[in-house]
């Protein structure tokens, strides 16, 4: 044993006792983003981690890691080192895939409880949009339609199970009718599919579907929020109408994975609370026609379980797709 | 008309402005060298790029993409042509006989005719977008899926056309491309199919590792193997140009080519993926030698090429007009400029006219830089055949195995690379032709979705296939196309393959 490597053994345990005294962060911090460029979560992602990015003094890389519905991500993240480098940008279909593998009895990729709440970014409700063909004017006319010709109005989703299809089930289940269900493969073919008159109707991210309500290609009967969306006022919602529990919304969060330091947290924790009040980030969640819907972790907390108990309730009933249906 | 031509005319003083000239001549180069890098397509380029636009106008951002996207459609040929590898799956038809051609020392003519052609086929698909988009993509929205039912299984049907070898072996292919398009997450039922627990099957085996594995690692692994190295070619200068003879072929797979991309390109879906080997079997059936394909057809070429870059203008046409992502790569580019607070939808042309008819002159523009780029640079990527392989081959593997990763930060699709590279190599010592597999695993997912949406549309009636009038005349087109691919197993004699001898046992 020389005397070089018993000054390099000294030298690595002083870093290491540096490090354990250091402040966070003091390196760059990953942020999961578990879909493709382009997507809600990269979208509301990348300008977050960049104006927290200000406060933290360290750089935020964004990096996709997309896959099975996000389900790759989300996962990655789970399990990944708990030290407070590792964020994740979470959907609200965070919540749904493990519950989709209870009911294939597989074990979870990832449970609820690994993860751990930072602070809610954003909590949009989904729209009724139907095709203009559709001879129902308001969401009432669209209940009653769907009663009394059951099992014939087709609605198209981004997938099964995933996020627009189960706000939709919740509906079938609250008003007791059947509908057709056709899966597409992500949100985009989905609004495609109404546009050209393939399937009737959608539950819709208001901004991916607000263009073609202004030029009369669809047309929105409601809104799956617990008040009325500001940017729609006339729309009623599901909660309105009686429907009391129909809630659902496609949220953004920043989550870690449990284990991580509380002086970790509590510095992302701020970080994001000044991030949202940025005013770059503020105008690029304008543009975007995404209303920021910021929440602390202890509110995002309460507020995340009410919605997962829903997502897994209403995905319970859903249950397996029988083939034979 | 004349509004036509006064709308171009702003579009043109928008896009030859010095800013915005220069950045589509920034995103033709990095578009290039992009599509070169094995396994890194133009989805994973402007994937990339994506966040360094935010920065920028709306304008500067899409011109900047859309030049990244035509770079890398281009340079994914290149990479085909020289090395055997597919920097994306619409670039597979052309490994086959452009690779061809550079083992026979016609790299250069290859090169040349994948550019020109994608330069005429790119300019064909916008001035399609610039005249009809509005008229194209109402039509487009008429494809559901039982239209896009019909289409796949005409692409299944051009499978028989494809190959030169044994009908048995090229279907045996398919069926091992569509067995290997059959995992992952079942998206009608959600059961979860031959992942054995692996989450990142879920999404079923990506078409870039098992391109680049089964055609490039295998020519790696093949080179490697064989008894002697073969020779390094050093190209001449008169071997650069394509002759006389190779621009007379070429005109003809170049015109129906670029006809053929733009009109499946429109359509709604990742169709556009089939553009290339429909394009491919179309011009083998028409060629008075199809023998010559698979040994260095230049029509092989200019056909899929051409083919590719028309769907690649096609794809924008649902996109500018309607607003609706209908591709990944449209999904990124509306995400692009919506970031900008500009929403994509039906009155997009009107309301941005400076966007829409800036960004179809800047296209105009993009092909043109891609042409003065790429025609002087066929010398430059010609002579890297000059390198030893044994320098060479080393550093390609290194870059598939970092491309791959590269696009989703996914190690399994590593693995999936290098085993796919050891399954082609056993398949090619063989014999076996491996763009079948190739088109399996691409139609596989999205045929079996289409099928089955459409049955969901129709509560399991398979009227739906025969009362929808495109979906009827498809399935007419299909079926007659069907029963001409059964003639040569009863009547003798009338088939090529009987001429060539290849196909003996099937007689």
């Amino acid at each position: 044993m020389s005397t070089r490597f018993l000054i390099g053994v000294a030298l690595a345990l002083f870093a290491l006792f540096a490090a354990a005294q250091e402040k966070f962060p003091s390196r760059p911090i990953t942020m999961i983003v578990p879909f493709p460029p382009g997507g809600v979560a990269d979208l509301t992602g990348r300008p977050i981690a960049a104006a927290m990015e200000k406060v933290l003094k360290q750089p935020i890389a964004p990096v996709n890691r997309s896959g099975a519905g996000g389900k790759v991500g989300y996962a990655a993240t789970a399990n990944s080192k708990p030290d407070g480098y590792t964020i994740l940008i979470a959907l609200s279909s965070v919540s749904i895939f493990p519950e989709v593998d209870n009911i294939f009895n597989l074990k979870p990729a990832y449970t609820l409880d690994q993860l751990v709440p930072i602070a809610l970014i954003s909590a949009d409700p989904t729209i009724l949009v139907v095709h203009p063909s559709l001879p129902a004017r308001n969401a009432k006319e669209f209940i009653a339609l769907a009663k009394s010709r059951p099992n014939e109005i087709a609605f198209s989703s981004s997938g099964l199970y995933g996020t627009l299809h189960v706000a939709m089930e919740m509906v079938i289940q609250s008003a007791r009718v059947k509908l057709r269900h056709v899966p597409f493969a992500g949100g985009g073919p989905a609004v495609a599919a109404l546009l050209g008159g393939h399937v009737a109707a959608l539950s819709s991210g208001p901004a991916a579907a607000v263009a073609h309500l202004r030029s009369g290609k669809l047309r929105a009967l409601a809104s799956w929020g617990d008040k009325r969306l500001a940017a729609m006022p006339e729309l009623p919602t599901w909660k309105e109408l009686g429907y009391k529990d129909v809630e659902f919304y496609i949220w953004a969060g920043l989550l870690a994975p449990r284990g991580t330091p509380d002086a970790a947290i509590k510095a992302l924790r701020e970080a994001a609370r000044s991030a949202v009040q940025d005013s770059e980030f503020k105008q690029v969640m304008a543009r975007l026609e995404t209303p920021i819907n910021y929440l602390d972790a202890p509110e995002f907390q309460k507020f995340w379980e009410r919605d997962a108990e829903r997502l897994v309730r209403t995905v319970r009933r859903v249950g397996k797709i029988d083939a034979k249906k | 008309m004349a509004e036509t031509f006064q709308n171009l005319l702003l579009g043109f003083s928008v896009a030859l402005q010095p800013s915005i000239l220069v950045y589509a001549f920034v995103g033709c180069l990095i578009g290039t060298l992009v599509g070169m890098m094995p396994g890194l397509g133009p989805l994973a380029g402007i994937s990339l790029l994506l966040p360094a636009t935010f920065g920028l106008n709306p304008i500067i951002a899409i011109v900047l993409l859309s030049g990244v996207y035509y770079g890398a459609m281009y340079g994914g040929s290149t990479t085909s042509i020289l090395m055997r590898i597919p920097g994306e799956a619409a670039s597979v038809m052309t490994c086959v006989d452009g690779y061809a051609m550079t083992q026979n020392g016609r790299a250069g003519p290859a090169l040349a005719i994948a550019a020109i052609g994608s330069f005429i086929a790119g300019t064909f698909g916008v001035i399609g977008l610039m005249l009809l988009a509005p008229t194209l993509a109402e039509f487009a929205l008429r494809f559901g899926p039982p239209e896009y039912t019909a289409l796949l299984l005409m692409g299944l049907f051009i499978l028989a056309y494809m190959s030169g070898g044994s009908m048995l072996k090229t279907l045996a292919m398919a069926a091992f491309g569509l067995m290997l398009g059959m995992i992952g997450i079942d998206v009608m039922s959600g059961y979860t199919r031959f992942s054995h627990g692996l989450v990142e099957l879920g999404d079923g085996v990506g078409i870039v590792p098992v391109a680049v594995g089964l055609f490039g690692v295998s020519e790696i692994l093949l080179t490697a193997g064989a008894p002697t190295a073969p020779d390094v070619q050093r190209p001449k200068l008169r071997d650069l140009i394509p002759s006389r003879e190779e621009f007379r072929l070429s005109a003809g797979p170049i015109a129906r080519g670029s006809l053929l991309g733009f009109l499946i390109g429109i359509i709604p879906g990742s169709a556009h993926i089939i553009s290339s080997f429909v394009s491919y079997g179309i011009e083998r059936r028409l060629s008075k030698h199809p023998e010559r394909f698979g040994q260095g057809a230049i029509e092989g070429v200019a056909g899929p090429e051409s083919a590719n870059n028309a769907a690649a203008s096609g794809a924008f046409v649902p996109m500018m007009a309607l607003g609706i992502p209908t591709s990944p790569v449209t999904a990124v580019m509306i995400a692009a400029i919506m970031v900008h607070g500009i929403l994509p939808g039906p009155l997009l042309i009107q309301q941005q006219p400076e966007l829409f008819w800036g960004f179809v002159a800047s296209m105009y523009v993009g092909n043109v830089v891609l042409l003065i780029l790429n025609l002087p640079m066929v010398g430059l990527f010609v002579n890297l055949l000059r390198i030893p392989y044994s320098y060479l081959y080393p550093c390609i593997l290194c870059f598939c195995i970092v491309g791959t990763y590269s696009v989703s930060n996914s190690l399994m699709d590593v693995w999936i690379l290098l085993a796919m590279g050891a399954i082609g190599y056993v398949l090619r010592k063989f014999g076996y032709d491996l763009a079948p597999v190739a088109l399996g695993l691409v139609l596989a997912p999205m045929l079996e979705l289409s099928l089955r949406q459409s049955l969901a549309m129709s509560a399991g009636d398979y009227a739906i296939f025969v009362t929808r009038p495109i979906a009827a005349v498809m399935f007419a087109l299909g079926a007659a196309l069907f029963v001409f691919s059964l003639k040569p197993l009863f009547g003798k004699g009338g088939d090529w393959r009987a001429s060539v001898g290849l196909d003996s046992e099937q007689g």
